[in-house]
């Protein structure tokens, strides 16, 4: 019995195709990595262009150096109320430099990345914002990237 | 971005609220607490648990094996309303 009712008959609803994962081995120990943070949850200094709620693949550069009072949030796509308290409930600024301090990290890279996912323009996401962002921490020898989203 | 990043040869770990959306999109590696979205790193001021969430983190991105893994992680927070 053939289950094609209709030959060439193709879905209207948009179905999403897992992608395979892309993977780096990891090569060093927790205490030899210089660690950043990558977030989509619209974080960025208070003194840097909002984002577009509507959507937007732009990015915001957040050096090392910046007080986490210094840091705001600016996404439409889900309750900010937890991270408008404490910015480290996306962003763990505060605790990574802990951990750095204490030793059980190498360093904190001297740059991170913001982003607001959840929308906006895929194609520029997957073929300028990533890359560029991947490029800032391939330039600052950053060994390991630690993301908040979804 | 997690996958523009591992492209450029920097591991990467999520901390993800909804598991379900970071395998849709093809995650090497992730964690995921018992979190809201929007507090996938811990409770707002709850310094305890949100070192706890980042060191769990850290310790799956070296023991992480199978790209696509997605570990659970013990830590509870539920956002008050």
């Amino acid at each position: 019995m053939s289950l094609t009712a209709i030959k060439g008959l193709q879905s209207e609803i948009f179905v999403p195709i897992t992608p395979p994962s892309v993977w780096t081995p990891v090569t060093k120990e927790i205490k030899d990595m210089s660690i950043a943070l990558a977030t989509a949850a619209g974080v960025h200094k208070k003194d840097q262009e909002r984002f577009n709620l509507a959507g937007d693949f732009t990015w915001r550069k957040i050096e090392n150096t910046v007080p986490s009072d210094q840091l705001m949030v600016s996404h439409g796509g889900y309750d900010n109320g937890d991270v408008n308290k404490d910015i480290n409930c996306m962003f763990p600024i505060d605790r990574i430099h802990e951990l750095a301090a204490e030793g059980y990290i190498r360093a904190c890279a001297p740059v991170h990345a913001g982003f607001m996912g959840g929308g906006g323009n895929q194609e520029k996401f997957k073929n300028e914002t990533g890359p560029a962002i991947a490029q800032m921490f391939k330039e600052e020898d950053v060994d390991a990237v630690l993301l908040t989203a979804g | 971005m997690q996958r523009a990043i591992e492209e450029a040869g920097i591991p990467t770990i999520i901390i993800a609220a909804l598991p379900p959306v970071v395998r849709q999109t093809g995650t090497p590696r992730a964690v995921a607490p018992l979190v809201p979205m929007g507090a996938n790193a811990g409770g707002p001021h709850n310094v305890e648990q949100q070192t706890q969430i980042v060191k769990a983190a850290l310790e799956n991105l070296v023991e992480i094996q199978t790209p696509g893994k997605i570990v659970p992680l013990p830590f509870e927070y539920v956002a008050k309303l």
